[in-house]
């Protein structure tokens, strides 16, 4: 009986040795390229740090942080980060959640072949995407502005991303495109997974569509809409390529983010620390408003 | 049996992988990154000089990695924070010398300019590779004079051709006025002041310079000037100037393109690698067939100060001396010996000497009709100034405030924040 119960324990210790060496791979992954930058960021963040083989870095406590406060374009690049959020994350759940309620319950072909066209931009390089927006914007011989002038909209050519007025709006259209195919399939899947007797049940008792909608299946995808917009907010957040590829946050900062921001003040300016106190201050936003998001999901659950 | 002869093999093997090995032992790998300098963007170009330079010196072995100037900065800052910088790198001054070499990541050359090289690479050239300590952290191979260019055919059709001398390659600033009011009555975009990043901003920086004769910076390259009277007066005449629009959503090759496809009728960011580009036409030639003729930029006292573009080589200090020794032999080889005339001709720009290890360079383009008339804008270049201190950071201050400028603020305030931004950069 003691020797079954010896075999079972070193059992269950090379079990769990097993599964923590299945893990090391992609700890030692994490630990090298996620932990150790973040700390690293953190720690460069309290000095004043700058390119050059002889520059030595200078502890300056809180000076990068208190800097940043004062600094305008930080402060607009926030506002227009936080504009792209507010902006771009509701819409893309509701039209992803739109989308896939309409397509959930076509012919299988149907539904895949959406799925597809919503996922293409997904999958398209962000160069090549941008390029051919680029194009369509284009001042001079753009799409928009051929179609518009020859519908009588406008009488003459709109700069879109040369003109401050538009250009962060026409940021905006193009992260929304890239961003809805990812929470369109899921939310495909999800629905697909509502558990189809209480829809039936909820049926048979008179409940209509809205009801049974958002009854039955809003609280079942409740977790994916949760995955969602978390996803979402941090790649709002994090919107970065097509400022660069675009506008290099111009006209006059207008389409600063402060991702390109931390960006510019690292590789143009040099000055590591001051980036990466930006960066840190990014970190937490992200880090308080996910960890609201989950709050306010579990609430809902 | 088997055993043994697999034995043997194996024994073979090993001896012939360690022969190999001795033989090789004493071969230097190394690399050169190259911004796209002409031909020297190009692959199938550059592979020929690298063979030649191999096949006399068999020992070094040269790998090449192309960078674009959208993100070639970005590319070297990276590799130079994660100590892997290349051991060569090929462009100007401005990052060599006053960016890289400031900030002491470059090998000073000056063992590699001996007094033949003084007397025959020209002065301004000189004066751009070493910085005020003596330091050399550029060895130049080729230059050119950066200009602008006009639509002939649209001038003509306007009748502005006159306003210009075509033989001299020069107009006055009220010839200038004059042509865009001109051809601003049949073309709502004649031309457009790029400001959507620092590509091609020496033409707005000679633009604006050039109107009015003002300065970028002051004689010894110390500090930034840009917020000058006469600065301040080009910038106000271009603001208003019907036809010339501030464009913040282009930069100098998507004006290039523009002003191909005969959407502009001028160009502020040219030289003769755009003239002699074949793309999508002769050389010469827009994508419609219209002329393109070179031009100085206009100058209120009709005598030009043309911005330079120089081009070499430098080291990065990456600790290795058998590396640094071979990087200069390639050095020496591509821009100082009997081989420099075809690197030079690989650039399609013109050599920063008259002649190299004794062979003359001074005819390398006879019996080509567009570098020939292209020497007629060199006598106009100007000072070298993109050596001043902070470059970087004035670079990006520059069409910043050129963004300013085209959405209505006023450009006194505007020229002033950037000369403050640029001089607290060159003071640090």
């Amino acid at each position: 009986m003691r020797k079954s119960s010896g075999l079972t324990q070193n059992l269950r210790r090379q079990e769990t040795i097993a599964g923590y060496l299945f893990l090391l791979p992609s700890l030692v992954f994490f630990l090298t390229f996620v932990v150790y930058p973040m700390f690293m960021c953190i720690y460069t963040s309290f000095f004043d740090s700058n390119m050059g083989k002889d520059a030595v870095d200078t502890f300056i406590g809180l000076g990068n942080y208190k800097e940043l406060f004062q600094d305008k374009v930080f402060l607009g690049a926030l506002r227009n980060t936080v504009l792209i959020v507010v902006v771009a994350v509701p819409t893309v759940c509701a039209f992803s959640l739109w989308v896939a309620s309409a397509i959930t319950d076509m012919k299988p072909w149907l539904t895949s072949a959406f799925r597809v066209i919503f996922y293409l931009p997904v999958v398209t390089g962000s160069v090549a995407v941008t390029v051919v927006w680029k194009w369509m914007y284009n001042n001079y011989y753009g799409i928009f502005n051929y179609l518009l002038k020859g519908m009588g909209v406008i009488d003459k050519n709109i700069n879109w991303l040369g003109d401050a007025r538009y250009a962060l709006w026409c940021i905006i259209i193009i992260l929304f495109t890239t961003s809805v195919g990812q929470p369109i399939v899921l939310y495909v899947s999800a629905l697909g997974n509502v558990d189809t007797s209480l829809v039936e049940a909820a049926e048979v008792d008179g409940a209509t569509q809205m009801q049974v909608f958002w009854k039955i299946k809003w609280a079942q995808i409740m977790p994916t809409t949760l995955y969602i917009l978390v996803i979402t907010t941090i790649n709002s957040f994090q919107c970065f390529a097509l400022i660069q590829l675009l506008t290099s946050g111009g006209p006059n900062h207008s389409t600063d983010t402060v991702m390109y921001y931390i960006y510019y003040t690292a590789f143009k300016l040099y000055r590591y620390g001051y980036g990466n106190a930006m960066g840190v201050v990014l970190m937490i936003i992200i880090a308080l408003l996910s960890a609201v998001q989950f709050k306010l999901g579990q609430a809902q659950d | 049996m088997k055993k043994l002869l697999a034995l043997v093999l194996v024994l073979c093997m090993v001896f012939a992988l360690g022969m190999s090995a001795g033989v090789y032992a004493d071969d230097v790998s190394i690399t050169l990154w190259t911004y796209p300098i002409g031909g020297w963007g190009n692959s199938e170009i550059v592979d020929q000089l690298i063979a030649a330079f191999e096949a006399e010196n068999p020992g070094i072995k040269v790998s090449v990695e192309y960078l674009a100037y959208a993100d070639g900065d970005d590319k070297v800052n990276t590799a130079i924070e994660g100590k892997a910088a290349p051991d060569l790198i090929m462009e100007g001054p401005e990052r060599l010398v006053a960016n890289w070499g400031a900030k002491g990541y470059m090998v000073d050359l000056a063992d590699l300019w001996d007094d033949t090289d003084k007397a025959e690479i020209l002065p301004v050239v000189q004066a751009a590779c070493f910085n005020k300590e003596g330091a050399s952290y550029e060895y130049p191979l080729c230059m050119t004079a950066h200009c602008m260019a006009i639509n002939l055919n649209r001038f003509q059709a306007v009748g502005a051709d006159k306003l210009v001398d075509l033989d001299a390659h020069t107009w006055t600033t009220d010839q200038f006025i004059e042509a865009v009011g001109l051809l601003a009555a049949e073309n709502p975009n004649v031309a457009a002041v790029f400001c959507g990043g620092q590509g091609g901003d020496q033409g707005t920086r000679a633009l604006i310079n050039n109107l009015y004769s003002g300065t970028f910076t002051d004689a010894d390259h110390t500090k930034y000037t840009a917020d000058s009277e006469e600065n301040i007066k080009a910038l106000e005449l271009l603001a208003g100037l019907e036809g010339v629009n501030f464009d913040p959503a282009i930069v100098g090759g998507d004006e290039i393109n523009l002003f191909r496809q005969g959407i502009l009728d001028m160009a502020f960011c040219w030289n003769i690698g755009a003239q002699l580009n074949t793309d999508n036409n002769d050389a010469g030639l827009t994508n419609d067939g219209d002329q393109i003729v070179c031009m100085a930029f206009p100058s209120d006292d009709g005598v030009p100060e043309l911005c330079g573009g120089i081009w070499g080589f430098g080291i990065f200090d990456n600790g290795n001396a058998a590396k640094i020794e071979a990087a200069k032999t390639f050095i020496k080889f591509m821009a100082d010996s009997p081989a420099t005339a075809e690197a030079v001709k690989a650039s399609t720009y013109f050599a920063v000497r008259d002649s190299a290890d004794g062979f003359d360079l001074t005819k390398i383009y006879d019996g080509n009709d567009i570098m020939s008339e292209y020497t007629k804008l060199m006598p106009f270049l100007g000072d070298y100034y993109q050596v001043v201190p902070g470059w970087a950071e004035a670079r990006t201050a520059w069409w910043n405030m050129l963004q300013q400028v085209g959405s209505g603020a006023d450009v006194t305030t505007a020229v002033a924040e950037f000369c403050t931004t640029a001089n607290a950069a060159a003071a640090k």
